[in-house]
C-alpha cells in the first residue's frame, strides 16, 4: 500500500528523515518495498501483512510511528454542522442478515454541489494511487485512505423508497456495478438494496444506477461493517478485488464506522456544500465488546529470551492505544477494535518484540542433549551419486508435472494424480515415470547442438496409490569422444548393462537377467530387465523418431529404494594364497546360442575351483561354417587349499569341453 | 729388440689410442676400439705384453711397468667412455619418447551433481551437525496437514485455488514442507529437532524468480524453554556456516499463520558485503527465509502442552540459496538442464 509522508505527518511526528523512517517502518514489520520522492512528498510502498488491516490507512501507520518514536498521535479534527431535520425522518435502514453485517451507519446530505475536488485532495489521492473522480466520491476514498473505513456514497434520489436494506441477494437477481458489468447474483452474495432492487454489492462495489453524477444533489452516505469471510467469498466468486473489499476481507475497525461517517459528511459539507441531516442512523444490533488479553510478565524473558522493563512494555501498549491494567502476574490489555489480530498473550509478546526491537534480544543457541541424523539410506545415496558422477552421468532436475496422454504412453497401467486446477495443458498431472522428462532433457540439449550426453535423475514418481523414488540413467552419442588420443566409441546397450550391474553389485542386490514384460518404448531386441530392480535398453527407434531424436538412446530405469532396502552388508573374503590359473578357449557355437548358456554350463559343472568365467572375443564369420560363430572365453581356476597341478587343470578343461560339446555341440576352434 | 724401442712403440700405441679414442661417438665404435687394443688374442696392447719375453731381462721390468700403466689407462678411459656413451644412448632413447606435453589431457568424463542437490546436502549436513534429524513426507498431501493443522482454516485466503494445486477438495500438492513438521509432531512428544527438505508446488507463473515447483528446507525445534533468542542464534549460526563467517543475519517482523512472532530473515548481501549492489537493491540485505516462534495454536493439533513447551520454525527455498551461493540469476536454469549450465558444478 502507498502512504504519503506528508499525510502521515498530520497524525504523528517522526524526528528522522524519510530514509531513516523507512528503515524504522521495515524494522517493525511494515516493510518498505520502495520509496519515491515526488512533489515535496515522499511516498512509501508498504508491504502490509494480511494480519494488519489497521495499517491499510494513514492513521494506522501513524499510530505505529507514534509508538516507534514516542510522539503523540493526533486524530483528524473536524466540525460537523447538522440541520434540525433528523436523518431518521428521511431514511430507514434495516439489516436482514446481522451475521454478515454487524453495523451499518448512514447519513443523508442534501443540496450538495458535485464538482471537481480541490487540488490538495486530488494530489493526496493521486499520490497514493487513487484516481480523482468528483468531490463526493473522492471524499469517500480520502476517508478510507485516512481512517481505513471504506465508505460508499449513493445518489439518494435514485434510491427508491428512502430505504436501505442489507440482505442476501435473491436467486437470479441481477445488478450492474460501477464498472459497467452486469452481474448475476445469488443468495451467497450480500447486497445493499433499496425498496426495489440491489443497489450495491456490500463491501465490494456500488451499483451504476445509484452512483454519484454531476447532477446529484442529495447524497446518502454509507459507512458499514461486513463479515470478512462473506466479502472474500463474494469478491472471489465475482472475480473482483477493490480497495473496499481488500480492507473488509482482512477485517475493518467496527468501532470507527460512525466516526468515519461523520468525518466524511463534514468534508462533503466543507467541499461540496449542502446540509447534513441531524444524527447518524447507526444500526448496530450487538455492540462490539472489546476483548481482553493477558500477559504474564515472566513470559517475556521465558519466551523472548531477554527481559523488557515494565515502563517500556507499558509505553508500547499506550502508544498502540491498548488500555492496559497491571495485575499480580503482569497485565490485562483491552484490545481496540482496529487490532483484529490481537487476542491472546502470544499476540502481546509479538507487539513487545516488534516495538522493543528484534535486535534487542541476544542470539543464543538452544541447549540440546540429543543427536542429529540424516534420512535413512543417506550414506548409500551419497555412494550411489559418487558412482554415477564417476561414471560420467550428470544429474538433472525435471518438473514433477506431466499430462495424461504422455503418462498413458509410458505407464498405461498407472493411474496418475490429476489436478482440478492445472495451470497449463502440459501440466495436468504428476508424472508416473521419469522417462519423458529425461528424453525431453536430451532433446533440449541435442537441439542446442550438444552431443554425447549422459544424464541421471533421482527423484519421485507419483500415482494415486502413492509416491516413490526412482533412478533413471540415459546416454546418447559417444561414451568416448574422438580426440588426438583416442578414437570415438558410441554408447552401447552393454555400457548401460554394465552400469546397471555395477549399481546392483555395489548394493549387493542379487538378481537374474530377464526379458519378460518389457515396456514397448524399448527396442524389442535391445532391452532387458533385472527382476523388479531395473529395466534398461535402447529406446525404440519409432519412439525417438516421434521426438525427432536421431540418435540411439539408451535408458535404464532403476527402482533404487528397492535396491537400497534389499542391500546386504558385504563381508570381506580372504585374498587367495595360491596362484590362479587362466585358460583360454575359442569355441565354435551355433548361431543363436546365448552366452548365458555357456556360462551356466561352466558355472554348474561341479568344478568348485572355477573362480571366474569371462568372454573376451566374439567372431561372427571366419574359417568356420556359416551356421557357427566363435566365442573366446577365459576360465580362471583357483583353489584356496593348494597350488593346482597341470594334471588337475587339464582334467577341469576336459570336463568343461565335454559338457559344452554334449549340451551345446560346442567345439574348440582349430 | 731393445727396451727403448719397445717403450717407444708402447708410447706410439698410446698416442694412437688417444687419437682414436677422441673420435669414438657411439657404443659400437667403442667396442671396436676396445677390441683393437685389448682383445685377448690380437689387441695391440695385449700383443705388446705378450712380447714381454722378447725383451732383455734387465729392461723387462721397465717395459712391463709402462705397458701395464698404459693398459690400465686405456681400460679406465674406455670404461669412462662406455659410461658416458651409454648415458647418452639412454638419454637419446628417452628423448625419442618425448611427448608434446602441451596437448590437452585425456580427461575422463565426469558427471556432476545438480546444484540443488549440492546445496540441499550442504544445508542438511549443517543442521545434522547442529543436532537436527532430517525428515521426509508426501508431496501429495491432505489439506489437514497442509492448512488446518498449520492454523490456516477453511476459507482462509492462503488456501485459494489460484495459488494451490488441488487434486480434490481435501488433497493438494503441498505448498510448503510444513506438513512434515505436523506429521512428525503427531508421532512424537518434544524435544523435536528436525529439518524437512523437499519439493513444493505453487501456482506461480514461471519467471526469473518463480517456478510452479521448487524446493524448500524447513526446520522445527520444540523443547522446554526455547526462546526467540534461540531462533536468532540458530539462524545466525546456520548462515555463517553456509555463506561464511562474515555473514550477518537480520530478523524483521512479518506474519505467517503458523508462527508468532514471525520474522523475515535477511542475510548481509553475499555479493557486496552490505555496501549495496543491484542484487540487494542497494539495501545491503537479501531476504532468504521466513521464520518465527511456533504459534501455540499449532500445539493443540498435536497434543503438545503449550504451557510447557515452546519452539521455533523456519523455512527457505533451496533454489534461492543456490542462486546466492553460485550467483545464478534465473531460477529456470535449474529445470532446463542445459549441459552448459550443469557442467559448471
Amino acid at each position: 500500500m502507498k502512504v504519503s509522508l506528508n499525510w502521515l505527518k498530520e497524525f504523528a511526528d517522526a524526528p528522522v528523515d524519510a530514509r531513516e523512517l523507512g528503515k524504522k517502518l521495515t524494522n517493525i514489520g511494515l516493510a518498505v518495498d520502495a520509496m519515491e520522492v515526488a512533489g515535496g512528498d515522499t511516498i512509501f510502498e508498504l508491504d502490509v501483512t494480511t494480519n494488519r488491516p489497521d495499517c491499510l490507512n494513514h492513521l494506522g501507520v501513524a499510530r505505529e510511528i507514534s509508538a516507534v518514536f514516542g510522539t503523540p498521535l493526533r486524530k483528524p479534527a473536524f466540525k460537523l454542522r447538522e440541520s434540525a431535520k433528523a436523518t431518521s425522518s428521511a431514511f430507514s435502514i434495516s439489516i436482514s442478515d446481522p451475521d454478515l453485517c454487524a453495523r451499518y451507519c448512514g447519513r443523508y446530505i442534501i443540496g450538495v454541489k458535485i464538482g471537481p475536488s480541490p487540488d490538495w485532495l486530488k494530489q493526496r489521492l493521486e499520490a497514493v494511487g487513487v484516481r480523482s473522480i468528483n468531490n463526493v466520491a473522492d471524499i469517500s476514498n480520502y476517508v478510507m485512505m485516512e481512517l481505513g473505513q471504506p465508505l460508499h456514497a449513493f445518489d439518494a434520489d435514485t434510491l427508491s423508497g428512502q430505504e436501505i436494506i442489507v440482505r442476501r441477494a435473491e436467486i437470479e437477481e441481477r445488478m450492474t456495478t460501477l464498472d459497467g458489468i452486469e452481474r448475476a447474483l445469488n443468495p451467497s452474495v450480500l447486497v445493499i438494496a433499496d425498496a426495489r432492487r440491489p443497489v450495491a454489492l456490500a463491501g465490494v462495489m456500488g451499483g451504476s444506477e445509484t452512483e454519484i453524477t454531476a447532477k446529484t444533489t442529495n447524497v446518502f452516505l454509507e459507512s458499514a461493517h461486513f463479515l470478512p469471510q462473506s466479502i472474500r467469498k463474494t469478491a472471489r466468486a465475482l472475480g473482483m478485488n477493490t480497495e473496499a473489499s481488500y480492507r473488509f476481507e482482512r477485517g475493518a475497525d467496527i468501532e470507527i464506522a460512525g466516526y468515519a461517517c461523520d468525518r466524511a459528511a463534514a468534508l462533503i459539507q466543507e467541499l461540496a456544500g449542502g446540509e447534513v441531516l441531524r444524527g447518524v442512523i447507526d444500526v448496530y444490533p450487538s455492540k462490539h465488546k472489546r476483548g481482553v488479553a493477558s500477559l504474564r510478565r515472566q513470559r517475556i524473558p521465558a519466551f523472548l529470551g531477554a527481559d523488557v522493563d515494565n515502563t517500556i512494555v507499558e509505553n508500547i501498549f499506550a502508544r498502540l492505544e491498548f488500555k492496559s491494567e497491571k495485575t499480580s502476574q503482569g497485565w490485562n490489555v483491552e484490545v481496540p477494535g482496529f487490532r483484529v489480530d490481537i487476542s491472546g498473550e502470544q499476540d502481546l509478546l509479538e507487539e513487545i518484540a516488534r516495538h522493543h526491537g528484534f535486535d534487542k534480544f541476544p542470539s543464543t543457541l538452544p541447549a540440546w542433549k540429543g543427536f542429529g541424523s540424516s534420512l535413512p539410506g543417506e550414506a548409500e545415496e551419497r555412494r550411489l551419486r559418487s558412482i554415477l558422477s564417476g561414471a560420467g552421468y550428470g544429474e538433472i532436475y525435471t518438473y514433477s508435472f506431466s499430462d495424461e496422454s504422455t503418462e498413458r504412453r509410458y505407464r498405461r497401467e498407472v493411474d496418475p494424480v490429476k489436478f482440478i486446477n492445472p495451470m497449463t495443458e502440459d501440466a495436468t498431472t504428476l508424472r508416473t515415470s521419469l522417462v519423458p522428462g529425461i528424453l525431453k532433457t536430451l532433446q533440449w540439449n541435442l537441439n542446442r547442438g550438444a552431443r554425447d550426453l549422459q544424464f541421471y535423475e533421482l527423484s519421485k514418481v507419483y500415482s494415486r496409490a502413492g509416491e516413490r523414488r526412482e533412478l533413471i540413467l540415459c546416454g546418447c552419442g559417444s561414451i568416448r569422444n574422438q580426440s588426438v588420443h583416442e578414437t570415438a566409441r558410441d554408447f552401447t546397450f552393454y555400457d548401460f548393462k554394465g552400469d546397471v550391474e555395477t549399481i546392483l553389485a555395489t548394493f549387493g542386490a542379487a538378481v537374474t537377467l530377464g526379458s519378460e514384460n518389457l515396456p514397448d518404448y524399448y527396442h524389442p531386441g535391445r532391452s532387458a530387465r533385472f527382476g523388479a530392480f531395473a529395466v534398461f535398453g535402447e529406446i525404440h527407434p519409432e519412439h525417438l523418431e516421434a521426438m525427432k531424436i536421431r540418435h540411439r538412446v539408451v535408458v535404464a530405469e532403476i527402482d533404487i529404494d528397492r535396491i537400497l532396502s534389499a542391500r546386504s552388508q558385504a563381508q570381506v573374503q580372504p585374498i587367495p594364497r595360491f596362484p590362479a590359473i587362466r585358460r583360454d578357449f575359442s569355441l565354435l557355437l551355433d548361431k543363436g546360442t546365448q552366452y548365458a548358456a555357456v556360462h551356466r554350463i561352466i558355472a554348474e559343472s561341479g568344478i568348485s575351483e572355477v573362480a571366474r568365467i569371462e568372454p573376451f572375443d566374439r567372431i561372427e564369420t571366419g574359417s568356420f561354417p556359416e551356421s557357427k560363430y566363435s566365442l573366446s572365453i577365459s576360465v580362471v581356476y583357483q583353489s584356496n587349499e593348494r597350488t593346482l597341478t597341470d594334471a588337475e587343470v587339464e582334467t577341469f578343461d576336459r570336463r568343461i569341453l565335454e559338457l559344452l560339446e554334449q549340451r551345446l555341440g560346442a567345439q574348440l576352434r582349430k | 729388440m731393445s727396451s727403448s724401442d719397445g717403450i717407444g712403440q708402447l708410447r706410439s700405441i698410446e698416442q694412437q689410442f688417444d687419437r682414436e679414442c677422441a673420435s669414438v661417438a657411439d657404443l659400437r665404435a667403442l667396442e671396436d676400439i676396445r677390441n683393437r687394443y685389448l682383445s685377448r688374442k690380437s689387441g695391440l696392447l695385449t700383443t705388446q705384453l705378450q712380447n714381454l719375453r722378447n725383451i732383455p731381462a734387465a729392461e723387462r721390468a721397465a717395459f712391463g711397468q709402462t705397458a701395464n700403466a698404459i693398459k690400465s689407462k686405456v681400460e679406465t678411459a674406455l670404461d669412462a667412455l662406455q659410461n658416458r656413451l651409454s648415458n647418452v644412448e639412454k638419454n637419446a632413447a628417452l628423448e625419442r619418447e618425448r611427448l608434446d606435453i602441451t596437448l590437452p589431457g585425456n580427461r575422463r568424463r565426469l558427471g556432476h551433481r545438480h546444484p540443488l542437490t549440492i546445496v540441499r546436502k550442504e544445508i542438511e549436513d549443517i543442521f545434522v551437525s547442529m543436532g537436527y534429524t532430517v525428515e521426509d513426507g508426501p508431496e501429495v498431501e491432505r489439506t489437514y496437514y497442509n492448512f488446518e493443522a498449520l492454523n490456516i482454516p477453511a476459507g482462509h485466503p492462503a488456501r485459494d485455488p489460484k495459488d494451490t494445486f488441488y487434486v480434490c477438495d481435501d488433497v493438494v500438492l503441498r505448498t510448503h514442507t510444513s506438513p512434515v513438521q505436523v506429521r512428525t509432531m503427531e508421532k512424537m512428544q518434544p524435544p523435536v529437532r528436525i529439518i524437512c527438505p523437499g519439493r513444493v508446488y505453487r501456482r506461480d507463473q514461471a519467471d526469473a524468480t518463480h517456478t510452479p515447483m521448487f524446493h524448500q528446507v524447513e526446520g522445527l525445534l520444540v523443547d522446554e524453554g526455547i526462546t526467540f533468542s534461540d531462533l536468532k542464534g540458530t539462524l545466525e549460526r546456520f548462515h555463517k556456516q553456509f555463506f561464511g563467517e562474515q555473514t550477518e543475519t537480520r530478523l524483521r517482523p512479518s506474519f505467517f499463520p503458523f508462527t508468532e512472532p514471525s520474522a523475515e530473515v535477511d542475510v548481509s548481501c553475499v555479493f557486496c558485503d552490505r555496501s549495496g549492489c543491484r542484487v540487494c537493491k542497494h539495501t545491503g540485505w537479501i531476504e532468504v527465509m521466513g521464520s518465527g516462534m511456533v504459534n501455540p495454536k499449532l500445539y493443540s493439533f498435536v497434543n503438545y502442552d503449550a504451557q510447557k513447551y515452546s519452539g521455533f520454525a523456519f523455512g527457505g527455498g533451496i533454489e534461492r540459496y543456490a542462486m546466492l551461493k553460485y550467483n545464478i540469476n534465473d531460477i529456470q536454469l535449474y529445470y532446463q538442464n542445459d549441459v552448459r549450465f550443469l557442467e559448471q558444478f
